[in-house]
């Protein structure tokens, strides 16, 4: 762990980071203590593909798919982790696939420009969720249960690590006014701290609540300054001035937010090459949303923030933009053609800027799709499927070019080294520098972890 | 596919006998990998010993392990293949392929296993021993043994000694060498039983009153019970949607909000409001509001419906009603016995004595109602309405007997046809071939004959003569109370100047009176009616339908609107009960009355996202019902021209169908219709052919105008989302091994934790309430008297309200809880009584002045000895700023207002109301679970799908930025500063004066007044601007946003 310039806490902030609820290991990271295991990575970048793309359209080439196409999948196909009956057949992948780079990673033309990036990929094909249900995956991607009611990764994230710039909060959220299936809970710090929830940067419009002044800086300051003499001494006629004095310093930290957070927002100031190389300059609105929070994803870590998601626009009144059960040819294509470039560009630059080393991008649904449909047509579509789907996992000591695990022949199960969510989880804190066994929250009794009671870090993985 | 491969390698490989395998192979296998934990030498976990064929063949806690001759059924190759998280064996690492395809051979082959038993019995029990020797161990605990006799100590200090609760704080604290503070000053005393009591800031008018005088006041104020309610809606996860992925409304979940407020303003005992929330509908002598004409117990149950709900059903995915109950259980056992139940889901409590079968128990008690809509209208509410309609209605019926009197000739009838052309299908058929009566006869009367043979098989479970309901179906609702008319009854026209709107078939019809009557058919479970089908003859429109409901899935989305006025046969075949699923159902309704309306949008066509469901016509008819064996509905056997084709055979085949007209009319006027009548007069009506104008000034207009406004006179029914238990046998409901909802183990009776029912007296819910109500229950007083302390002081007497439990902490005045609850029950278990000595207690009265000693030895203030200073709660601030800007409408009730939304999704039904939400108290803005009021959730609104006994103030940068920059805030500012300005006789000091007193309940000092009135100068001097910024920065005090 490199040691960090910014790490000389004061005692009265430290004593105020306790009452926001930082974690000791947080003090640790943020005092250049070391932490659990070596860290790799500072920060984490989660595409979150909501919706649950197709992995036998993407990444997860099956070729008997074809072979096989409007054939009766069989009996023996049907699984529970699967929106499937005997009945259905086996829908070919109307996209090509091509192995790409030095490494010879199978990425399909859906992601032409992923493809460009391929050799930075981790690719894990064999991931098993719990159920075939967008809610439930959603959260066990995020909170690591399928009912929720624990914090989510970023607000972990946070929690043990803090943030690295105390004008923002730990965990970022670049949403695209879309509440996924699940709910907000899926952003939410639950038992921990409510410090640690995300706070949601919009793609549209003013891109923080509340964090525009609403009176110019003259009088704000006045205010301030008026507040600051009146509530001390309200401070000191009270039984408990430390929680006053708390929300005395949060005003403080606020002023400064309100400067911070849209100076990182504001892209403006980015060179037109790497505007461009995101695709803000696209004519297609979800496109240019979905650009431009890529682009502040970068600038958000180069500030110092741990764990920034972008979430994925929806561009028609479906239930999450990624949940093609019927024209799949079409909206696949749209939902690829708003996030690839972009995704692309933001492991590019990041690399350009030496800063994949220390950065995870992440890029995951909750789920795949089934490689059946119950009848083959222009307008047919895939179903939900958590029996063996695809996720990768760039930078921050991942290796590049390597594809981990097989699903079957006709990736409608896994048949190799299955790894479910928990095991994502514990590796990438571990690449984090934090053991997942260790990084604990007592609550209802027990002592509590992103990965409950499962979980295993894949050294397989990592360089 | 590899273990296939596997297995095939292990046939060609060697052939070998089954019992060979059995010996070299499984045998080996079996004690290297599983007799660690599944043998009677070391352990029998989960109560299974695979040392014995019998070991296997009975299983542990979830079956036999074992099918012989089938692998794919049998739980040890399940739990081999780790295809369950639940029950993965070996749990830490998968065996090798080859290995397992060894016992799926072995299975395969019929699992021969030459071992006998060697388990002795004694040790065969000694697992379920376990259990019992735990369970007495854990009985064992402060807050399941009686609550104690205890006498207040005895003091010196004369102030403390008045009220027994101070006899016990202050003692307590003697014994910690601490002293309690002074008494609060009396403004800060104001403000802070103003907050607790109400919610709201002290209004100056009172300051003249008494310490007494000013409680009783915000005692008797309504905002009290708005405020006690919103306490009491975060233990029960109060919410007004669904949530999961569509975000439904739930339906009248305000109006249990609403009974919540009336029940805390009218102080119902807390035995009453127990009894009501667990067993409302139950009660044999309901609870009615006069006032409101409302039926106030059966809203109770409601409670069970909040939370967060799945839509679809288990049958489809499982898990769906498996998790709801869980949900309830949790609920259930947390707000009124601080149990941590829903632990037990999954295997015995590991702390408590709660058993894995315990859990079931409950599940099967509330899983025995159906869970759906009721009226809550009082029961005779619309009678007098209804008197009159059906008394009018038989006025114009004789009336139009009388305009109809005139018989049909044949000229007409056959001048008329030739003009109208296109009337002549369905009953009118016959006039357009008047030639071949002879001929259609023929056909007729095979067509009828082959009609009654193929209805030979269906069993009419309806009497058609009698309105009557076979034996297990409910109905509900003054839609079908008062709905069963007879062949041809009309129905009123209820615009226009038309006077009957068609003839009604005999049969149930919910708007045979008025469309706005509601009206629900309920089926007994499926497999329960005799055949393998039911059908049923039904029409329906505006939303009146069908739901399909699989153990309680009451979201489920088989759902559909009818749209048809002729009645359809429809049919609901046994589905196969699986999953767990004990029973499918199905519920005929009116919007009104169907759990699952308005459904996620999209699927009730016609309807408008915006549109919540209220106030709706809504309309259904049930005319037959039949069982059967075979597939098929009954056919109709077209009686309606039994007048015309077995009628006399005249040779004029005009005069025949007159005769046939006049004789049905005739019929009719006589009231003497019969089966058949109803489309011959329907067709004629509709036709045009029998007068149908009512005459202005006529006597018939003015029995029409009338019955139009009596119907107009009745309101539009109230429903909530509650229980119906008529009729309905106790469920049993199977438990889940480990908590997995694939694997069923027994299916458990009806039952309560038997820690608290040792002699299973529980059978139900009216049961339940009762054993909770036991004056010496050691649980439900106490916990909700710890509840009030909490609401009051910040905390409670045990600091964890939802869990007594071994993972709460422990009460911190054990004997003053135990007196309080001996008290609280005396007192008729009185809320208000309660409250009232509390506050008026010198505890409650101290200030927030800390010794040295004090913060030393007891920072956590646990003995009481001084009052904290607390946040205001997220309501209390935006009430607040309301109440000082003077927007708070102060309307009491109603439907759910739409928080503030920055971006609306219309699919979810997420719309943004008003930015002050019309000035309402935050009790009445809708509380989604998908999208919560921001403004609440910044500043610690729990999160709905749970029970939050106590709530989480935090303290984040972020509150800050609210009160600074939310644009909800600064309109407040801005509306308090022009009101401020209005009086225009006041200078600047009055006018800061008056502020600090409205914002603050104090005058400002000296030092203040200048600080203030100096800032007020930098802010633009005296303009509305500058005041509206100083109303802003007031409003950003903590003095404003504390209370002490």
């Amino acid at each position: 762990m490199q040691p960090h310039d910014h790490c000389l806490c004061s005692r009265r902030q430290i004593l105020a980071g306790a009452a926001t609820g930082f974690g000791m290991l947080a003090l640790r990271a943020m005092a250049g203590v070391p932490l659990h295991c070596r860290a790799r990575a500072k920060n984490i970048i989660f595409c979150f593909m909501d919706g649950g793309p197709s992995h036998v359209d993407t990444f997860d080439l099956k070729p008997m798919l074809k072979k096989f196409e409007g054939k009766a999948i069989g009996s023996g196909a049907v699984s529970k982790r699967s929106q499937s009956n005997a009945g259905r057949v086996w829908f070919g992948s109307p996209w090509e696939f091509k192995q790409r780079g030095q490494s010879g990673l199978w990425v399909s033309e859906l992601f032409p420009h992923i493809a460009q990036v391929a050799d930075k990929l981790c690719v894990v094909r064999s991931m098993v969720g719990e159920l075939p249900l967008h809610g439930q995956q959603n959260l066990l991607l995020h909170t690591g249960r399928i009912l929720g009611q624990a914090p989510s990764i970023g607000s972990w994230v946070s929690y043990g690590l803090g943030t690295e710039n105390r004008n923002l909060p730990g965990y970022v959220v670049l949403n695209n006014d879309w509440v996924p299936n699940g709910g907000l809970e899926n952003f939410g710090s639950s038992f921990l701290p409510a410090s640690h929830q995300a706070t949601m940067v919009r793609a549209k419009g003013v891109p923080v609540d509340n964090i525009a002044p609403h009176d110019e800086a003259v009088i704000q300051r006045r205010k301030l300054a008026l507040l600051a003499q009146q509530d001390a001494e309200f401070a000191a006629r009270t039984s408990d001035a430390p929680i006053i004095e708390g929300a005395i310093a949060n005003y403080e930290t606020a002023f400064r937010m309100q400067s911070a957070v849209p100076g990182i927002a504001d892209i403006a100031g980015e060179p037109e090459y790497i505007r461009r190389l995101y695709g803000v300059d696209s004519t297609d609105e979800h496109q240019r949303f979905y650009a431009t929070q890529a682009l502040r994803a970068r600038r958000l870590v180069e500030a110092g923030v741990r764990f920034v998601e972008i979430t994925c626009p929806s561009f028609d009144g479906n239930n999450s933009p990624w949940d093609q059960h019927g024209q799949i040819r079409q909206n696949h294509a749209k939902n690829a053609r708003i996030t690839d470039q972009s995704v692309a560009a933001l492991i590019s630059d990041l690399d350009q800027r030496g800063l994949l080393d220390e950065t995870i991008v992440l890029w995951a649904g909750e789920m795949g799709r089934t490689p059946h449909t119950p009848k083959i047509s222009e307008t047919c579509g895939r179903d939900h499927h958590v029996n063996g789907y695809s996720i990768f996992m760039a930078g921050g000591g991942f290796k590049g070019g390597m594809a981990f695990g097989e699903t079957d022949e006709f990736g409608n199960s896994v048949a190799s080294d299955p790894v479910d969510i928990h095991d994502i989880h514990a590796t990438l804190l571990h690449q984090m520098g934090v053991d997942h066994e260790k990084l604990i929250f007592r609550h209802g009794g027990r002592d509590q972890r992103l990965t409950d009671v499962h979980g295993r870090v894949m050294r397989e993985l990592t360089a | 596919m590899k273990l296939s491969a596997t297995i095939a390698c292990l046939l060609t490989a060697s052939v070998m006998s089954a019992e060979d395998i059995f010996v070299s192979k499984v045998e080996p296998l079996l004690k290297q990998r599983c007799f660690d934990c599944h043998s009677h030498e070391k352990k029998i976990k989960g109560g299974l010993a695979l040392d014995s064929k019998s070991g296997w063949e009975k299983g542990g806690e979830s079956g036999p392990a074992i099918i012989p001759g089938k692998p794919e059924a049998s739980l040890l190759m399940q739990a081999l293949s780790h295809a369950e998280k639940d029950v993965k064996m070996p749990p830490k690492k998968m065996l090798p392929g080859s290995e397992i395809a060894v016992f799926a051979e072995w299975i395969r082959l019929g699992a021969p296993d030459p071992r006998v038993s060697v388990a002795k019995s004694s040790q065969d029990l000694a697992a379920s021993d376990t259990w019992d020797v735990e369970f007495h161990k854990r009985l064992d605990w402060w807050s399941l043994k009686p609550m104690r006799k205890v006498e207040p100590p005895k003091l010196d200090d004369v102030a403390w000694s008045k009220e027994p609760v101070d006899r016990f704080v202050r003692a307590a604290l003697s014994a910690a060498k601490l002293q309690p503070a002074p008494p609060a000053e009396p403004g800060v005393l104001r403000r802070r039983l103003s907050f607790v009591l109400t919610g709201l800031p002290p209004s100056s008018a009172s300051a003249s009153l008494s310490d007494e005088a000013y409680v009783d006041m915000l005692l008797q104020s309504p905002r009290f019970g708005e405020h006690f309610a919103r306490h009491w809606m975060d233990v029960v996860r109060y919410t007004d949607t669904y949530g999961y992925e569509w975000d439904n409304p739930a339906k009248g979940a305000y109006e249990y909000r609403d009974y919540l407020i009336r029940a805390f303003n009218d102080d119902i005992s807390f035995a009453q409001f127990l009894r009501e929330q667990i067993a409302g509908d139950l009660l044999p002598r309901p609870r009615i509001n006069m006032a409101s004409q409302t039926n106030e117990s059966l809203i109770g149950p409601m409670f069970y419906h909040l939370g967060e709900h799945r839509h679809g059903s288990s049958l489809m995915f499982n898990g769906i009603h498996q998790e709801m109950v869980n949900n309830k259980i949790d609920a259930f056992s947390k707000a009124f016995l601080a149990t941590t139940v829903a632990c037990a889901r999954c295997h015995d409590h590991k702390l408590e004595a709660v058993s894995q079968h315990d859990y079931y128990a409950l599940a099967a008690i509330f899983t025995t109602p159906r869970w759906t809509s009721r009226v809550i209208d009082a029961p005779n509410k619309n009678d007098a309405a209804i008197a009159k309609l059906k008394e009018l209605r038989a006025a114009i019926r004789a009336e139009v007997a009388v305009a109809w009197k005139k018989p049909f000739e044949r000229g007409f009838l056959k001048q008329w046809a030739e003009t109208h052309g296109a009337a002549l299908k369905g009953v009118g058929a016959p006039l357009a071939a008047p030639d071949q009566l002879t001929q259609k006869a023929a056909e007729w009367r095979k067509a009828r004959m082959a009609a009654q043979n193929a209805n030979a098989i269906f069993k009419l479970l309806a009497d058609p003569a009698r309105a009557q309901l076979p034996h297990g179906w409910v109905m509900e609702g003054d839609g079908m109370k008062h709905g069963f008319v007879e062949e041809g009854t009309p129905l009123i026209a209820l615009e226009g100047d038309a006077v009957i709107a068609r003839l009604l078939p005999r049969g149930w019809h919910t708007h045979a009176l008025s469309s706005k009557l509601p009206g629900a058919l309920r089926m007994p479970p499926e497999h329960l009616i005799p055949g393998r089908f039911v059908s049923l003859d039904l029409a329906g429109g505006e939303f009146g339908g069908q739901l399909v409901i699989d153990d309680h899935a009451f979201q489920n989305e088989t759902i559909a609107f009818y749209t048809n006025t002729i009645p359809a046969w429809r049919s609901f075949g046994d589905a196969e009960l699986k999953n767990g699923v004990q029973q499918v159902t199905a519920e005929f309704a009116t919007s009104s009355l169907n759990p699952n309306f308005p459904p996620r949008t999209g699927l009730a066509k016609g309807l408008k996202n915006d549109d919540f469901g209220y106030d709706k016509r809504s309309w259904l008819s049930v005319c037959g019902i039949a069982s059967h064996d075979k597939a098929g509905t009954p056919q109709d056997e077209q009686n309606a021209f039994a007048g015309l084709y077995d009628a006399a055979d005249s040779p004029d085949a005009w005069q025949r169908i007159a005769a046939w007209f006049n004789s049905a009319v005739t019929r009719w006027r006589e009231g003497k219709t019969q089966p058949g009548d109803q489309p011959v007069l329907d067709w004629l009506h509709s036709s045009g052919l029998l007068p149908n104008k009512a005459e202005p000034g006529s006597r018939i207009a003015t029995l029409v105008a009338e019955y139009r406004s009596a119907e107009a006179g009745i309101g539009f029914p109230r429903t909530v989302n509650s229980m119906d238990q008529r009729e309905t046998a106790p469920a049993s409901y199977p438990l889940n091994v480990r908590g997995n909802v694939d694997v069923t183990g027994t299916l458990v009776q009806p039952g309560f934790l038997k820690m608290l029912d040792p002699k299973a007296r529980v059978s139900d819910r009216l049961t339940l309430a009762d054993s909770l109500l036991d004056p010496e229950h050691p649980l439900t007083a106490r916990v909700y008297v710890n509840r009030v302390w909490q609401w009051l002081f910040g905390t409670g007497l045990v600091a964890t309200p939802d869990d007594f439990g071994r993972l709460g902490v422990m009460p911190s005045h054990p004997e003053l809880l135990d007196w309080l609850a001996r008290e609280f029950i005396r007192e008729g278990w009185s809320t208000k009584k309660l409250v009232r000595r509390l506050v008026l207690s010198q505890t409650f009265r101290q200030s927030g002045l800390v010794a040295d000693a004090a913060r030393e030895r007891d920072p956590e203030n646990r003995l009481l000895h001084h009052y904290p200073t607390r946040r205001l709660e997220a309501e209390a601030i935006r009430d607040s700023l309301l109440a000082i800007s003077g927007r708070l409408d102060p309307q009491h009730y109603g439907r759910p207002v739409l928080p503030f939304r920055s971006a609306e999704d219309a699919a979810k039904r997420l719309f943004s109301g008003p930015l002050d939400g019309h000035g309402r108290r935050s009790i009445y803005l809708q509380m989604s679970i998908m999208d919560p009021p921001k403004f609440l959730v910044g500043f610690n609104l729990p999160d709905l799908k749970l029970p939050a006994g106590r709530r989480d103030v935090t303290n984040v940068p972020s509150q800050a930025l609210i009160m600074l920059n939310d644009p909800f805030v600064n309109e407040m500012a801005k509306c308090w500063a022009a009101g401020l300005l209005k009086n225009k006789d006041m200078n600047r000091e009055d006018r800061v004066r008056q502020m600090f007193e409205r914002a603050l309940a104090r005058e400002p000092n000296a030092a203040e007044l200048r600080r203030w009135t100096a800032a007020l100068q930098d802010f633009g001097g005296d303009t509305p601007d500058a005041w509206e910024r100083l109303a802003h920065a007031l409003f950003n005090t903590k003095e404003f946003l504390y209370y002490r």
